[in-house]
């Protein structure tokens, strides 16, 4: 069923002509050696080279654990930090203006503040991604925390619930789905501040690989990584498309949760 | 908005808390600067004209762009979104394109414009150009058939249908785009600067980092973080009033 419906969802196949008549067009248009637009057989041939040296496994590797581990210590962090805020009115207040301005920040001024501080360690990429992708879930779950029906906890109190029991039956329930909605936003904020990172500080990533190739001129390697990291955020997506879809279907969203 | 009291006083209190800290030797960080030292830095570089000058290219940069992508993003969307047929043939390519982040994009503007003002403004508007042509195109959709028969009653052209009907409808999804297209263009100016395009304030950022200036780099992160709100803020007043004075 669930597949039916994603299927529905999707858009006419026919779609796909334009670019492929693109990518058509260049393959045959473009010289074989062009320095812009080399054609995309030769980024076929640069994926292969790459991927026999040996260099793009180990970077791709780093790359999406640095950004799986930093989500999940982000959404950790922003779930636990965001139920402390939400649920105190005068922790709110007094953050606020703070929480906004840090999450206002363009993430990728993080980078110089981070390698200033901590210098060009390994530790500095998961340290970035985190802090930029705990922004979006902390304040996610802040709101819902803050309009958790007060009788719920009450609730609670009557059955007697334990701790474990009221966090897995009131707590969990309504913080996932906002939470869920935090991580829509912080995927791409944490796909772009891994790249930029590796390619600011030249810390081992697919990120300093792109850059290393650009500047050697290679630019048959640089649009074949850029593929790839295409085809990365692509998988991502739908990654986390299959899992929020689960995730709601186990904690649906509250009526008084909705705007 | 009342005046935060207890916000201000926690902001404060903060930057005591950092400076004594830094003073007495109570951080680790060898190179973070105090608040104080961040304060002298901001006032010789505004005298000097060089934040202003950091300051101007980018607010320029970040402007031009997304004057570009939203017009882009707005033509294409409205397209997308009036014609089912058009919808067909291009939409699986854009979902395609469309997770491909901007930043990849990067490399291959250097390789074709090198480091210029137009790397910059490509990474741009290849980036915003999303969240307004996504927004149009779903706003568009998203008018009720009761307008469609309304404009066939009418027998109004395909043109004014377009302008008169579809447009006022779907404003508020149309602004809402324009509002993210701005915030990312901001932030995709940035990263050009630190990487591609030696000017602006992501540009000096970075070359305040190399030159182990750490109050110059802080002054520059600060000004940052208040241009990001500055402009939030500035459009969001600007479409409230646009909404309200629709009619």
């Amino acid at each position: 069923m669930r597949a039916r419906r994603f299927l529905t969802g999707l858009p006419r196949l026919r779609g796909v002509l334009p670019l492929v008549l693109l990518l058509a067009l260049w393959q045959v248009a473009a010289p074989s050696r062009s320095p812009y637009f080399p054609p995309p057989s030769t980024w076929w041939t640069s994926f292969e080279s790459l991927s026999r040296s040996g260099r793009l496994y180990p970077a791709l590797a780093s790359t999406v654990l640095t950004f799986a581990l930093g989500l999940a210590i982000a959404c950790l962090a922003g779930g636990v930090l965001g139920i402390l805020i939400g649920t105190s009115r005068a922790a709110r207040r007094a953050l606020e203006p703070l929480l906004e301005f840090c999450r206002g920040l363009p993430p990728p001024v993080i980078v110089p503040v981070a390698v200033l501080l901590l210098g060009y360690a390994e530790s500095l990429k998961l340290l970035v991604v985190v802090w930029v992708a705990m922004w979006p879930i902390l304040l996610n779950v802040a709101a819902a925390a803050e309009r958790v029906d007060p009788l719920l906890h009450d609730v609670a109190l009557s059955f007697r619930l334990g701790v474990l029991q009221s966090l897995r039956k009131i707590t969990l329930p309504s913080i996932v789905p906002p939470l869920m909605i935090g991580v829509r936003v912080a995927v791409p904020l944490a796909i772009i501040i891994t790249l930029l990172v590796e390619m600011i500080t030249m810390l081992p990533g697919v990120g300093s690989l792109i850059v290393t190739a650009q500047r050697n001129f290679r630019s048959a390697d640089v649009y074949a990584l850029l593929v790839l990291v295409g085809l990365v955020g692509f998988a991502l997506n739908i990654f986390f498309v299959v899992i929020e879809d689960l995730l709601l279907r186990r904690f649906p969203p509250r009526m008084h949760n909705a705007q | 908005m009342r005046f935060n009291l207890a916000g201000t006083l926690t902001i404060v209190v903060m930057l005591v808390l950092w400076e004594i800290a830094v003073r007495g030797g109570l951080v680790t960080f060898e190179y973070l600067p105090a608040p104080s030292a961040i304060l002298v830095a901001s006032w010789t570089l505004l005298r000097s004209g060089e934040l202003a000058a950091q300051t101007l290219h980018t607010i320029g940069a970040v402007i031009l762009g997304w004057v570009i992508a939203s017009a882009l993003g707005l033509a294409l969307g409205l397209a997308l979104g009036y014609s089912r047929t058009a919808r067909s043939w291009v939409e699986a390519s854009l979902e395609l394109l469309r997770p491909l982040p901007g930043i990849a994009f990067l490399p291959v503007a250097l390789l074709i414009f090198n480091f210029s003002l137009e790397t910059e403004l490509a990474v741009m508007v290849y980036a915003s150009v999303w969240p307004v042509l996504i927004n149009t195109m779903g706003g568009i959709m998203n008018v009720a058939t009761r307008l469609h028969d309304v404009a066939r009653t009418l027998r109004l052209t395909p043109m004014r249908t377009v302008t008169r009907l579809l447009i006022p409808a779907a404003a508020p999804s149309i602004i809402v785009g324009c509002r993210l297209g701005l915030g990312t263009a901001l932030v995709m100016a940035i990263i050009a600067e630190m990487l591609g395009n030696p000017h602006g304030l992501g540009y000096a950022v970075v070359s305040e980092l190399q030159a182990m200036q750490p109050e110059r780099m802080f002054v520059y992160v600060l000004v940052i973080g208040f241009l990001a709100l500055a402009l939030n803020a500035a459009l969001v007043a600007a479409s409230r009033l646009m909404l309200r004075n629709r009619g």
